[in-house]
This record gives C-alpha cells, structure tokens and sequence, in this order.
C-alpha cells in the first residue's frame, strides 16, 4: 500500500471526527474553558451565526493568557483565537489533514458543502486513523510506565 | 554416548530451515515494525523539579512556547508530566489558588513512556491509544532522551510513503 496514494483516495468523512465544543465570538474565556473541560478537547471552535467556522480557542492560548494574568471572566475567546486556523471539507482527501497537521495546525475544523461545522479533528484523529490502517502493527504494542521495574519482552 | 553425540550429523535437520521472515506489504508497514523508537528524532526534553510551583512552569511554557514540562525528581527519573491539558484541567479555573502549589500536585503521575529500543509503532500506539500526545523517550536504564509529539511519528512515518 503506497500510503500518500491511500490519503489522497481517503476522505475526510472516514476519519473519527469528534463533536466539537462550540462558542460564539462573544463567549468569555472562563465559560470557554469549561465548555473544552466538559467535551474533553483542547479547543473551542468560534462559530459564526450561520454555524461556520471563525477560529478556534485553544489550551495553548490559555496557557498564554495565565501567565500575563488576562482576566478570564471579562476577556472574550474572540481576542485570543489561534492564528493557525484550519478548514477542510467532508469530501476533501485526508492528504489535505495530514499537510494541515504538519505544517502545525493541531486542530482541523470539519465542515460541510454548506461551510456548517460537522466535526473536529487533526492530531489525534490521524494518529487514530494510522492505527486503524495497521492496527496488527500499532494495536498490539505494549504501553509503559518509567515506575515499571521490569518489562515483560524488553 | 549421549543421544545427542549419537545423531547421525547427515541425518540432522534443521528445524528452521523452513522459517520465512515475515514479508511486509509495505515499507511503512515494515518501518513501523523493524524501526525502533530511536530512530525517531525527538523534541529536547524540557525538565522542570517537582518542587517547582505552577506558576514556574506556566511561565516556562508560555516563554518557551512549549506544550509540555517533564517532571523530573532529584535521581533524574521522570515522575510526571505537565501538559497543557493539565493546565486545563487542574489549572486554569483557579490559578491565583494553585499558582504557588508544587507542580507534583497538579501533574499527570506515572506517564505512559516509550522506549528508544521499542518498535516505532509503540509511539503511535501511546497517542493513538492511550491518547498521550506528549509522550516520553527513555533509553537504557531509564535515562531521559525526550519527547515524541504526533508531528514527530508523522514525519518519521512520511519517509517511508513512497518506498
């Protein structure tokens, strides 16, 4: 299998997309914290009025805003979304995730024909991709911990 | 004599004559299996003591742009890590209340490591399955070699797409 071929041929829509924490550009970055807290994401996507995507709030950012002490309670998500903002649609090949991913982005907003948010994916949903196509190679490794003493097969 | 002496050596047969090396259909395939972890060129390792407060550590990754502190006691073992996940989590919502705790109160303990001499496969399998996006490299003895992000294993993994 010549894998660059196989992401060109596979679409986005094949990917484990997951729900995503949605907010408006209006949403203060507590409440946002606690929406990304809730779904378990390291994002927040902004979305505009007619569901599209404007940006996307991220942990990165929070660890920015904490340490020049930007009030959560009074900043709205608007004034701190990533830069590295990205897009792609159902029917677009995953090759295009994967160029997305590598040149840094860490999320990759899903959207549909009507550039309506279906799905979030990026790092993670590539790394779980990969392990789906060699599964016989990925899933069956053995994970470990440094307080492990011995392990078995090393 | 024992039997073993005994054996006619033109009669003995090698019972691995017939082993085949396993064939792969791929040269990805066959990387993620045959290739160590090692052969992965990591992130520096970015240390921070357990007795450093919160507020150290959110300092050094927002000055040095880093996703991730290892946590690293005195005998240099690596005792946790601290992402932006556990800013988050553990963090954010209470910072003034936590910022000068000890980073050992707020860290992820134990985290799932590889090691440079486990399959490549092994570093996908710590994001992929067990979900760590910033996972540890160990070499011999538990030394501390750094850390592997996705774009890592995705760059390592893009040099075997066309072979």
């Amino acid at each position: 299998m010549n894998f660059r071929k196989f992401l060109q041929e596979e679409r986005v829509r094949s990917l484990p997309l997951k729900e995503p924490a949605v907010v408006d550009s209006h949403t203060l970055v507590r409440a946002a914290i606690a929406a990304m807290r809730t779904k378990s994401l390291g994002c927040a996507v902004i979305l505009g009025p007619q569901q599209q995507p404007l940006g996307v709030f991220t942990e990165h950012a929070v660890v920015g805003l904490l340490e020049k002490s930007v009030p959560l309670d009074s900043t709205a998500v608007s004034a701190c979304a990533d830069p590295e903002f990205h897009v792609v649609k159902l029917d677009d090949p995953i090759a295009k995730v994967w160029s997305a991913v590598q040149s840094g982005a860490r999320f990759v907003c899903v959207v549909d024909d009507q550039q309506q948010l279906v799905g979030l994916t990026g790092q993670r949903g590539l790394a779980e991709f990969v392990c789906e196509c060699f599964a016989r190679e990925i899933a069956v490794q053995r994970l470990s911990s440094p307080q492990m003493k011995t392990r078995e097969g090393a | 004599m024992n039997d073993f002496l005994a054996h006619d050596p033109d009669k003995f047969e090698d019972p691995l004559a017939n082993f085949d090396p396993k064939e792969y259909e791929s040269s990805l395939q066959e990387a993620l299996v045959e290739r160590t972890v090692g052969q992965i060129p990591p992130q520096p390792a970015q240390r921070i003591s357990p007795t450093d407060t919160v507020r150290d550590a959110v300092q050094k990754m927002a000055q040095g742009n880093l996703a991730s502190l290892l946590v690293v006691d005195q005998q240099g073992c690596v005792i946790g890590i601290f992402t932006e996940r556990d800013v988050l989590d553990n963090v954010a919502e209470q910072y003034e209340r936590v910022a000068d705790h000890a980073i050992s109160e707020v860290m992820t303990a134990d985290p799932a490591v590889v090691y440079d001499s486990d399959p490549s496969a092994a570093a996908i399998a710590s994001i992929a399955v067990a979900g760590h996006r910033h996972v540890p490299v160990l070499g011999v003895g538990g030394s501390l070699i750094g850390t592997l992000e996705p774009r890592h294993v995705f760059a390592f993994m893009e040099k075997y797409f066309d072979k």
